[in-house]
């Protein structure tokens, strides 16, 4: 399912405090495909993923994904940086949300949501309960309950971030996986370029704020996708390529912070 | 200290977990020792040692249980009433704005009030029946049930709420199935504090002059007017027994209600 950005601008707070947070942004993120889009902190990436998923209102321009005229985040869902699972709710009761939220009867859901705990190897923690359950197995409850929802579009906001370098890169592969069964359209906001190349067909490089696209890079390393290649002089030269846009970036930003306190 | 710790003898484990009823013996016989020996008036001070045959005979000849069952009574109809109250106004307040506009002014002017010094204007409308000692003890208990429920609610991550829609929950089912058990934590320890005054209330109404003639605050009142200090004593224990008792019960149901908190004990 296509998502086709048109002119999209993004305004925080009111006049004359106002910041301008996307600034005219356009882009067709294709089909089936994995984007990931790269920026420095407060460019705004973050912003463009909750307007895609309905959770954000934007200031102006167009944004669609698909060609039904359904209102956003009718064919996309949303796993978050915080993951947001309820605490209160066991593994398979979080999994389950969004078919219980659907009427779907218990145990259709529980049967559904069983199976998907097992596939991102939680199997045995069906009555745990978040707190109890480490940061690598929270993200896959966080995956699995978006995986549920089977819409084609899945929105990422930096869902790594906050994993120690060993799960992150076992998430990843488990992230790569299941996109390369699936076929979903991935929206994956991070700041990570080794993380961007590794996971994308396409990297679109943001600018520091306001937010603009700076570059599109694509990605032609072959799938399946596996950790190995990071090693290998193709990722190194579109690292180099990404890395030397990022630090553009990284550094107009530094100079706009400097520039606020100064 | 770690290697203090560890090379600790058996004995001084012992010590340790000793030490506390040890200091409490040695103040009970020191006690009992100044009050036999010294001629300390008993209507004043009177020995452990009496005060616990007071207590003993409180409980064979009934008059405890009585007393005791009657201002559990109390408490329980007086909590369940502000319970039910301040849950309602709480959730009323924190799921929409209206109300919580609405009631703010009231609970800002009446929250600070010690709610004691309505005593007499309840006595008043209401006479010294079991209406007077309820309404006291659930107005009291009203106050920190509502306020606490109205900030757990509003305090509920908004993540969890975005989530919740982003998964298609709507308005109604975003309230039950997220900002409600979110905010059930907060509720559960608006309940305790609630409690707390309910035991406070209840026992005071039960003092005010003759406005009844069973419960502990009677019991006590009672027997200090009539210098029974034994008997003032042996009430004081039963009534701080049956508070500790009744705060650990809560504690318990709390960790049914909630069990995904994470708590201190």
């Amino acid at each position: 399912m296509d998502i086709v950005v048109e002119n999209l601008v993004q305004v925080f707070g009111e006049a004359p405090r106002e910041v301008l947070a996307l600034d005219r942004v356009s882009h067709r993120f294709p089909s089936e495909r994995f984007t990931c889009i790269l920026g420095p902190s407060g460019c705004g990436k973050s912003t463009m993923a909750q307007i895609v998923g309905g959770i954000e209102p934007y200031t102006s321009g167009t944004v669609t994904v698909g060609s039904d005229g359904q209102p956003l985040g009718t064919h996309s869902v949303m796993v978050w940086q915080q993951l947001n699972l309820f605490p209160w709710r066991t593994v398979i009761d979080n999994v389950a949300f969004g078919l219980e939220i659907r009427g779907v009867a218990k145990p259709e859901r529980n049967e559904r949501a069983r199976r998907l705990i097992a596939s991102v190897g939680l199997r045995g923690f069906e009555q745990h309960r978040p707190p109890q359950l480490s940061g690598g197995m929270r993200q896959r409850v966080a995956l699995a309950r978006a995986l549920i929802m089977e819409r084609p579009v899945m929105l990422m906001d930096e869902p790594f971030a906050a994993l120690d370098a060993q799960t992150k890169i076992v998430m990843q592969e488990e992230l790569v996986r299941i996109y390369e069964r699936s076929k979903r359209t991935i929206l994956f906001v991070t700041h990570a370029i080794d993380e961007a190349i590794l996971l994308g067909d396409e990297v679109v490089v943001m600018t520091a704020r306001p937010g603009r696209i700076k570059e599109v890079i694509p990605i032609d390393l072959p799938r399946p996708r596996s950790q190995e290649m990071v090693n290998t002089p193709a990722f190194g030269r579109l690292y180099d390529r990404a890395l030397h846009l990022i630090r553009e970036e990284v550094l107009n930003a530094m100079k706009q912070q400097e520039a606020m306190v100064g | 200290m770690a290697v203090r710790a560890r090379t600790k003898s058996k004995t001084r484990r012992l010590a340790y977990l000793a030490a506390p009823y040890l200091v409490i013996t040695a103040v009970l016989a020191a006690w009992e020792f100044a009050v036999r020996f010294n001629g300390i008036q008993p209507i004043f001070l009177p020995a452990p040692s009496s005060i616990l045959k007071y207590l003993v005979v409180m409980i064979l000849d009934g008059s405890l249980p009585y007393h005791l069952s009657i201002t559990f009574l109390r408490i329980i109809a007086g909590f369940a009433v502000a319970g039910v109250t301040g849950i309602f106004v709480g959730v009323a307040m924190g799921m929409s704005r209206l109300a919580a506009r609405l009631v703010d002014p009231w609970i800002a002017a009446l929250y600070p009030l010690p709610k004691i010094s309505l005593i007499p204007l309840l006595i008043i409308w209401l006479g010294t029946g079991e209406t007077y000692k309820i309404v006291i003890s659930a107005v009291t208990a009203f106050f920190p049930v509502a306020i606490s429920t109205f900030s757990a609610i509003r305090q509920v991550d908004s993540g969890l709420i975005k989530a919740a829609k982003d998964l298609g929950a709507g308005v109604r089912q975003i309230q039950f199935k997220v900002v409600i058990p979110a905010a059930l934590p907060g509720i559960t320890s608006g309940l305790q504090l609630g409690m707390g005054v309910t035991i406070i209330m209840v026992v005071a109404a039960e003092m005010i002059g003759g406005s009844s003639d069973s419960g502990m605050g009677y019991l006590l009142i009672h027997a200090g007017q009539v210098m029974e200090t034994e008997k003032v004593f042996a009430g004081l224990i039963a009534l701080a027994i049956f508070g500790a008792v009744i705060t650990g019960v809560q504690k318990r149901i709390d960790r049914l209600v909630a069990p995904w908190v994470e708590r201190e004990h």
